[in-house]
C-alpha cells in the first residue's frame, strides 16, 4: 500500500495514490470488456447454477460407460489414427515447399510474400471450415477428411519450417554455394541437415494435434470415433457415447506419450538427414 | 591462374570500396593480401568469388583443364562451374555442424555430382575414400565420422581446406583463414597451405603479416581500395606503417605462445622489434 | 557389406552406400506404411486428379464472393461481437479458474500429493475430451447459443492452462518464497508476494496464447451450434448460398488475423508498461 512519507499524516494526498492509477484503470476496461461480453453471450446468472445442476444430472446418463460397444468402437478407432497418420507425413511434405518459399534468405521476395501470406491465411481457418468447404465439394468420407488435416498443418508447420530455415546461418549456406552447388542441393546438404531435428520434432507434435482434430473432424463428417461419438450423442445413447469418449481418452493419452518420447529422442540424438 | 585487372565497386553514394585492383596469381604461388580493416581485402576476394558483384573490371581464371572463366560476368551455370574450380576456406570454417566430417569434405564435389544423383542417392563409397585421403592430408583422418559441431576451430579449418583439397581445384582462396584460431593452430593451418600452394596457387587474405612474411611467396597489399604494394613477403617496418596506420600496434601484436621450430635460426621471432637485424621481420628459413 | 568389398569395421567411416539402404528402409517403411493405411481408408488419392473439377464447381459457386453481405447484414457484426465475446470471457473465466488449480496441480505449492495428481489428471482428461462432448451436455444445460459454449471454452481453458500455469508454478525459484516465509508470512501471502510476481509474465503471455487458441475454437463451437460467426457460416452452408460463405469465411480470416494483432499489440504495451503488483 502507498503510504505518503512525506509530509504530516493530515495532508491531503491524492483520492487514488498514484502507484494504484494505471492497475485501476486497466481493471476497469477489464471488467467493462467483461460486463459487454456477458450480454452478448447471453449470460445468465440467475440459470447459472440450476444450469449447472442440469449438467450434473445429464451426467449421470453417461455411467456407467457402455462396454459392449468397445469391440464396434476399434475400427472407427483405427480410422481416426490412421487419418491422422496418413494426414500427417502428406502436411509436413506439403508444409516443407511451403517453409523453403517462405524462407527470407533462400526465395525471392515476392515468394516469400505470397508463401508467408498463404500460410498466415491458413491459419486464421479453423480446421473445420477447411473440412466443410472439402465435404461440400467432394462428399463425406475418408478423403476430404485426410486433405483437411494436411492442408490445416500447413498453418502451423509451414510458419514453423520457414522461421527454423530463416534462422540458419547464411555463411554456412554460401560456403557449401562456394563450392558451385545448386540451389536444390544447397537445399539438401545444408538446409536439410540443420533443420532436420526440429522439422521431425515439430511434425511428430503435429501429429497430436491431427490426432484430436480428427476425432473433431469426424463429428462433422470424416468418420472414425468422432462420427460414433456423435452419432450416439444425437440418438441420447449416453453410455454409448460415454464409452466412444473412453476411447479417445485412450488414443489421445497413448498419442501424447509416444510423442513426448519420440521428440525427446529426436532432440537428443538427432537423425541425420 | 587468376588475373585481375581493374576491379572496382562503389558504394550506392559514389564512394569507392575498391578502386582499381589489379594484380595476378600465376601456379606455385602463395599470395598473401594485407590490408587495414576496411580496405578492401576481403570485398576483392568475394568479387572474385561472386559473393558480392563488381561494379566494373574483370577477374579471369584460368582453370587446368584450359578452360577460361570471367569472373564478375559469370551466372548461373558459369558461375557454378567457376566455383567448382576454386576451393575457398573462410574465416568462421562455415562447415555444415550437423553433418560428419566426411560429409562435409564430400560437399566439395557437389558441383561435380548430377543434383538428382545428390539428391537420391547421395555420394558414392569411391568418393568418400578420395575424401579419406584429403583428410589424411590434413591429418584429421581419425575423425572421419565425427559430428562437425564437436570439433574445435583449428580441427574444423583443416577439414574446411581438406574440402577445398577434394575439390580438385585450380585455385585455393582463403578468406582471413587463421584470423579465429589461436596461434599454434593458426601455425599449423599455414603449414598446411604453404605445400598445397606448390601445386596449385593460393590466394589468401591475411590479417597477420608475420605469418606472411613467413608462408607467401609473395605479398600484395591493399590500402584505400587499391594495390599499394605488391612484391616481396617481407615487409620493412615503414612499409607496414604506410599500410596500416594507428592499426599497426594491435596488427603486430607478440606472440609468446608460438613454440620455438627446430629448423629455424635463434634470431629476433614474430613481432619483437629488433633495431639490429635490417627490417622488422626476419625471413625464416622455411 | 560395402561396395569397396571392406566390412564396415575397418573403415574409419559409416560408407555412404550403408547410410543410403538405412535412409531408403526408413523411407521406404514409412511410404509402406502410408500406403497401406491409405487403402485401409479406401483413401484415393487419385480422387484429386479425378474429382478435382468438384473443387473447381465448388469455387466457381463461390465465387464472386457476396461482399456486400458484410454491410448489408448488420445482423451480422452482433455474430462477430459474440464470437470474440465468447473468447474473451471463456479465456477469462477459464484462466482465472485454472490460475487457481494451478497451485493445487503444481507440487510446490499443493497442500496434499494426491490431490496434485488428481488436478493434473483432470486436465489431462479436459484436454482429451473433444470439446463438442462438453458442448452439447451444456446445450442441454443452457440451451443452444453462446452462452453454453462460452461455458464450454472456459472448460477447455482449464484444462489447457491448468497444465501450463502449474508448470510455471513448479518452475519458479524458491528462494524468494523462502525468504518471505522467513519473515513470517502464512501460505497465502508467500503465494501473494513469492510466487505471484513470478509467473505472472508467463501467466500473462499464456493468457494472449489461449484467446488466440480460444478465437478459433469459438468459431468452430459455433459451428456445432454455439453461436457468432461459426452458426452463420454453418448456414449459409446449409442452404447451399456460397457466395455468403466465401464472403464469411473472408470475414474469418480478417477477424481471427485482426484479433491476433490487436492481442499482440496490447501485450506489447502491457509488458512495456509493467503492471506487476
Amino acid at each position: 500500500m502507498n503510504f505518503p512519507t512525506t509530509g504530516s499524516p493530515r495532508s491531503a494526498g491524492p483520492l487514488v495514490p498514484l502507484r494504484l492509477r494505471k492497475p485501476l484503470l486497466v481493471l476497469l476496461v477489464l471488467g467493462g470488456l467483461v460486463v459487454v461480453s456477458a450480454r452478448l453471450c447471453k449470460v445468465d446468472l440467475a440459470e447459472f447454477v440450476p444450469g449447472l445442476a442440469k449438467g450434473v444430472e445429464v451426467l449421470r446418463f453417461f455411467f456407467p460407460p457402455d462396454w459392449s460397444s468397445l469391440q464396434e468402437m476399434v475400427g472407427p478407432a483405427l480410422v481416426t489414427v490412421l487419418l491422422a497418420a496418413v494426414a500427417t507425413p502428406l502436411g509436413v511434405l506439403l508444409s516443407f515447399f511451403f517453409g523453403l518459399a517462405g524462407a527470407r534468405n533462400l526465395s525471392p521476395g515476392w515468394l516469400r510474400s505470397t508463401a508467408r501470406t498463404l500460410i498466415g491465411v491458413e491459419r486464421a481457418l479453423p480446421e473445420i471450415i477447411v473440412l466443410l468447404l472439402l465435404v461440400a465439394a467432394l462428399g463425406v468420407g475418408p478423403f476430404p477428411g485426410v486433405l483437411a488435416l494436411a492442408i490445416g498443418s500447413v498453418g502451423m508447420l509451414g510458419k514453423l519450417f520457414a522461421d527454423a530455415i530463416e534462422e540458419l546461418d547464411a555463411k554456412v549456406l554460401e560456403s557449401v554455394g562456394s563450392v558451385g552447388a545448386t540451389h536444390s542441393q544447397i537445399i539438401r546438404f545444408a538446409v536439410l541437415p540443420e533443420v532436420m531435428p526440429a522439422l521431425l520434432s515439430h511434425s511428430i507434435f503435429r501429429f497430436e494435434v491431427n490426432l484430436r482434430a480428427s476425432v473433431l473432424l469426424g463429428a462433422v463428417g470424416a468418420g472414425g470415433i468422432g462420427f460414433e461419438l456423435q452419432k450416439a450423442m444425437a440418438l441420447l445413447e449416453y453410455e454409448r457415447a460415454m464409452m466412444a469418449v473412453l476411447v479417445t481418452l485412450l488414443l489421445v493419452f497413448g498419442a501424447e506419450r509416444i510423442s513426448d518420447y519420440l521428440r525427446r529422442r529426436v532432440l537428443d540424438g538427432g537423425k541425420l538427414a | 591462374m587468376l588475373n585481375v585487372e581493374q576491379l572496382t565497386k562503389k558504394l550506392p553514394d559514389g564512394r569507392a570500396l575498391l578502386n582499381g585492383i589489379s594484380f595476378r596469381v600465376a601456379r606455385g604461388e602463395f599470395v598473401g593480401v594485407l590490408g587495414a580493416s576496411g580496405a578492401g581485402k576481403s570485398l576483392t576476394l568475394r568479387c572474385i568469388l561472386g559473393l558480392t558483384q563488381a561494379d566494373a573490371g574483370t577477374a579471369t581464371l584460368q582453370a587446368n583443364d584450359g578452360q577460361t572463366f570471367e569472373l564478375t560476368t559469370c551466372k548461373g551455370r558459369c558461375q557454378r562451374e567457376a566455383r567448382r574450380r576454386m576451393g575457398v576456406i573462410f574465416q568462421g570454417f562455415n562447415l555444415v555442424k550437423r553433418l560428419r566430417v566426411i560429409d562435409n569434405v564430400m560437399i566439395g564435389r557437389l558441383a561435380q555430382i548430377h543434383p538428382l544423383r545428390s539428391w537420391l542417392y547421395g555420394f558414392t563409397d569411391a568418393e568418400a575414400a578420395e575424401a579419406l585421403e584429403a583428410l589424411r592430408r590434413v591429418k584429421m583422418e581419425k575423425y572421419a565420422d565425427r559430428i562437425t559441431g564437436s570439433l574445435s576451430g583449428g580441427e574444423m579449418q583443416r577439414v574446411a581446406i581438406a574440402r577445398a583439397v577434394f575439390q580438385k581445384p585450380s585455385l585455393y582462396l582463403a578468406d582471413e583463414p587463421i584470423a579465429s584460431l589461436d596461434p599454434s593452430n593458426s601455425l599449423a593451418i599455414m603449414k598446411l597451405l604453404q605445400p598445397l600452394a606448390k601445386e596449385t596457387p593460393v590466394l589468401g587474405v591475411f590479417h597477420q603479416p608475420e605469418m606472411t612474411a613467413r608462408f607467401c611467396t609473395r605479398v600484395i597489399a591493399i590500402k584505400h581500395g587499391k594495390v599499394v604494394y605488391d612484391g616481396d613477403p617481407v615487409l620493412s617496418h615503414a612499409q607496414l606503417e604506410d599500410i596500416y596506420g594507428d592499426e599497426l600496434m594491435q596488427v603486430l601484436r607478440p606472440t609468446p605462445a608460438l613454440p620455438p621450430e627446430p629448423e629455424a635460426s635463434s634470431s629476433a621471432f614474430v613481432g619483437q622489434v629488433d633495431e639490429a637485424t635490417p627490417g622488422l621481420l626476419a625471413k625464416q628459413a622455411t | 557389406m560395402s561396395a569397396t568389398g571392406l566390412s564396415v569395421s575397418v573403415l574409419a567411416y559409416v560408407p555412404p552406400s550403408v547410410l543410403f539402404r538405412r535412409r531408403a528402409a526408413i523411407i521406404a517403411g514409412v511410404v509402406a506404411f502410408v500406403s497401406a493405411a491409405g487403402i485401409y481408408l479406401n483413401f484415393k488419392p487419385w480422387m484429386l486428379f479425378t474429382d478435382f473439377h468438384h473443387l473447381v464447381r465448388l469455387a466457381d459457386e463461390m465465387i464472386p464472393p457476396n461482399v456486400a453481405l458484410l454491410w448489408r447484414k448488420t445482423a451480422l457484426y452482433q455474430s462477430v461481437a459474440e464470437t470474440v465475446a465468447m473468447a474473451f470471457l471463456g479465456t477469462l473465466v477459464g484462466g482465472v479458474v485454472a490460475f487457481g488449480l494451478a497451485f493445487v496441480a503444481a507440487k510446490n505449492t499443493t497442500p496434499h500429493p494426491w490431490l496434485r495428481s488428481v488436478a493434473r489428471l483432470g486436465f489431462g482428461v479436459e484436454r482429451a475430451t473433444p470439446n463438442f462432448v462438453v458442448l452439447l451436455i451444456l446445450f442441454i444445460a443452457f440451451g443452444f447459443g453462446p452462452y453454453a459454449a462460452m461455458i464450454a471454452l472456459a472448460i477447455g481453458s482449464v484444462g489447457m492452462f491448468g497444465k501450463l500455469f502449474a508448470d510455471a508454478i513448479e518452475q519458479i525459484d524458491p528462494g524468494p518464497c523462502e525468504a518471505v516465509a522467513s519473515v513470517g508470512a502464512n501460505p497465502l501471502q508467500v503465494i501473494r508476494y513469492a510466487v505471484i510476481p513470478q509467473v505472472l509474465p508467463s501467466v500473462v503471455a499464456n493468457g494472449f496464447y489461449a484467446f488466440d487458441v480460444n478465437m478459433r475454437a469459438a468459431i468452430a463451437l459455433g459451428v456445432y451450434g454455439g453461436g457468432g460467426i461459426g452458426f452463420e457460416l454453418q448456414l449459409a452452408m446449409k442452404v447451399l448460398r456460397y457466395p455468403d460463405v466465401l464472403a464469411l469465411i473472408l470475414l474469418v480470416i480478417v477477424l481471427i488475423t485482426g484479433m491476433e494483432r490487436v492481442s499482440d499489440l496490447i501485450r506489447r504495451s502491457l509488458l512495456r508498461s509493467d503492471i506487476l503488483k
